[in-house]
């Protein structure tokens, strides 16, 4: 059999389905399902699961190459878990075609069940070698080393400073962590710059409940000046936020609808957000603005509106 | 016997065997003509032979056995082989009756460049045409015409070996007794790959395999019928024609055997290693779990097609170094 016969046509499709369903049926290993995407796709397929550190690649005449070489971002891959941590990747730059995109859709399943049956079992990655790369004091050549081992070398991947400390995102991923703020796409070298960034970004997320109302993954790129905020000292008096905790408390709505509403495109579209009638929306921004002390209709009122929501939120993720 | 199930395919085979069973021709005999002309089977173009200047592709005519017509042998020379030159002397396979001598040459090429050897590939005629004896004794003839022109071929004929997959490795293990009982030329040693041995087919994975994956007990039936007529089964087919019937196993090379344990020639293919090894003969056998016929040529890129080739390979660099 020459899979790599296969071309684009519908019988290749069937064929490529019912490889890979066979390979699930009969609980085939990683390595077999990298090397069936390999050898359908006629190119070097890896599968790279930084979260469980498990680095599968296998070349297109099926044999395994153990180590792999640094991932090209250009490269057709898909996501095998949605935080972007594991992915399976043809070694072939462009758009993938019908029946690599089929190749990659039934591979990612077949290896999600795989990864799903042994996930108990598989190490965790390593965040010390994450705390090295984005380490401003660590000698580069030891920090480049770290970005190996992880098999992030890569330009364009990206720090993100999570509560809980540092990850990396490789370029392309679609980031869903629950609260997160993300750093400029660097070269490896510049990890450190990243991932200061995006504690600043971190700062300016916010945890998505009634009480921290606000965007919950913050990137950097998108602060603008609004970064400048991060820099005003934690002990700076700012009147306009003992008007805002003023406003919170006498009214227990206030928060929630203060954020709509300046974070919305419209009063319309604030309503729907709160799913509130405009009416009554309409009602309790006139309360509200009375409260605080300040129009927010103007433009310059729902600026400052804004920018004291924002200082909230920074005095809450010091 | 009683009826039990089958071993299971390998995961990454049986995945393969879907693919696999669209593009094989099927094995009847009214089919033939459509099995011989199907693309599946074609060999590789002398283009591809030379691998880019590694070979010199020749074929040379010579005299078949007796009164026999002529036989064709493909010859293919690595050009830069150092040191003293081996010969692997091909029979390929096809159950009898589909293939020609280019069949299966390229992994005696792979062998050829990493060990320095000439491949001599030989063109037998095919049965139901031409029943037995005439496949083997083309090879026959073939072998005798190689090991007395080894000078003009270039190779040292104490670094012999005859190999074969399937009927051509039934045909092999023929010429190694043949070779034995008729004096001819010493084999250094003799490859079969899943060789075809017994025209019986009536073991217990012969019955086993019945229906399931390539080269089953009908294919295998229909083709040492048409090998052997009526004579199939009985009691008077000579150990050429199949070699399980050889009631002597002693004085034989050193051979190489390896199955698939998923295969109608499972326990045809252990027992003829064992009753080597009875025989006070050196063999060495792998049974490789989960392997349908050919599995390692028709899905070359799986783990285990790549550990059955690899063992070919330290068997040879034991034999020739």
């Amino acid at each position: 059999m020459r899979l790599a016969a296969l071309d684009a046509d519908a019988g290749a499709a069937l064929r490529v389905i019912a490889y890979f369903d066979s390979l699930t049926e009969t609980r085939a290993g990683l390595q077999a399902i990298v090397r069936g995407a390999a050898v359908l796709a006629g190119c070097a397929a890896r599968l790279d699961d930084h979260g469980r550190r498990v680095h599968v690649r296998v070349d297109a005449e099926g044999n395994a190459a153990p180590a792999p070489e640094s991932v090209d971002a250009l490269w057709m891959r898909t996501l095998l878990v949605p935080d972007g941590s594991a992915v399976l990747a043809l070694e072939r730059t462009g758009e993938p075609g019908p029946v690599e995109a089929m190749i990659l859709e039934r591979a990612a399943g077949a290896a999600r069940a795989v990864l799903d049956r042994t996930r108990g079992r598989a190490p965790a990655a390593d965040p010390a070698l994450v705390e090295l790369a984005v380490d401003a004091s660590a000698p580069s050549d030891v920090r480049d080393q770290a970005v190996h081992q992880l098999n992030l070398a890569v330009a364009g991947v990206r720090a993100v400073a999570l509560p809980t400390g540092p990850a990396l995102l490789p370029p392309g991923v679609v980031p869903s962590w629950a609260r997160a703020g993300i750093g400029p796409a660097v070269v490896p070298a510049e990890l450190p710059a990243s991932y200061a960034a995006a504690r600043v970004a971190l700062r300016f997320a916010a945890d998505g409940t009634p009480e921290d109302p606000g965007p919950t993954v913050v990137r950097h790129d998108e602060l603008g000046a609004l970064a400048v905020l991060a820099d005003l000292p934690a002990g700076a008096d700012v009147p306009d936020l003992h008007r805002l905790e003023h406003a919170t408390t006498a009214a227990p709505w206030a928060l929630s609808t203060l954020y709509a509403y300046a974070d919305a495109a419209s009063l319309r579209a604030a309503a729907t957000a709160l799913r509130l009638h405009h009416s009554t929306l309409q009602d309790r921004i006139t309360q509200a603005a009375h409260l605080l002390g300040w129009p927010i209709t103007t433009p310059a009122g729902r600026l400052r509106l804004q920018v004291a929501l924002t200082l909230r939120r920074l005095r809450r993720h010091p | 016997m009683t009826q039990t199930l089958p071993p299971p395919f390998d995961p990454e085979l049986a995945a393969a065997l879907g693919v696999i069973h669209e593009m094989l021709p099927p094995f009847t005999l009214d089919s033939l003509a459509e099995a011989r002309g199907g693309g599946a089977v074609a060999g590789p173009t002398d283009d591809e032979l030379r691998r880019d200047g590694a070979f010199t592709v020749t074929e040379r005519v010579v005299p078949g056995l007796g009164d026999d017509p002529d036989i064709t042998l493909l010859i293919c020379t690595p050009t830069a082989a150092a040191g003293t030159l081996g010969c692997v002397y091909h029979t390929h396979g096809g159950g009898m009756v589909i293939g020609d001598r280019r069949t299966g040459v390229d992994g005696m090429l792979d062998w050829a460049a990493q060990f320095g050897l000439v491949v001599v590939s030989v063109e037998y005629r095919l049965a139901p045409e031409t029943p037995h004896p005439g496949p083997i004794d083309d090879c026959y003839a073939g072998l005798l015409w190689t090991a007395a022109h080894a000078d003009e071929l270039g190779f040292d004929p104490a670094r012999l070996i005859v190999a074969g997959g399937s009927a051509g490795g039934g045909l092999a293990a023929a010429l190694a007794l043949r070779a034995r009982d008729e004096g001819g030329p010493e084999l250094l040693g003799q490859m079969l790959m899943c060789p075809m041995l017994d025209d019986r087919s009536d073991t217990p994975s012969a019955v086993q395999m019945d229906g399931l994956g390539v080269w089953d007990r009908q294919a295998n039936l229909m083709g040492w019928s048409a090998l052997l007529g009526d004579r199939r089964g009985g009691p008077e087919v000579s150990p050429y024609a199949a070699p399980a019937r050889a009631a002597d196993l002693s004085g034989l090379p050193p051979a190489f055997i390896d199955v698939g344990s998923a295969e109608t020639f499972r326990d045809e293919d252990v027992a003829y290693a064992t009753r080597i090894w009875q025989a006070g003969g050196r063999a060495e056998l792998h049974v490789w779990p989960g392997g349908f016929h050919g599995f390692d040529m028709m899905a070359p890129a799986a783990a285990i097609s790549q550990d059955a080739r690899a063992a070919r390979v330290r068997w040879l660099n034991r034999l020739f170094s």
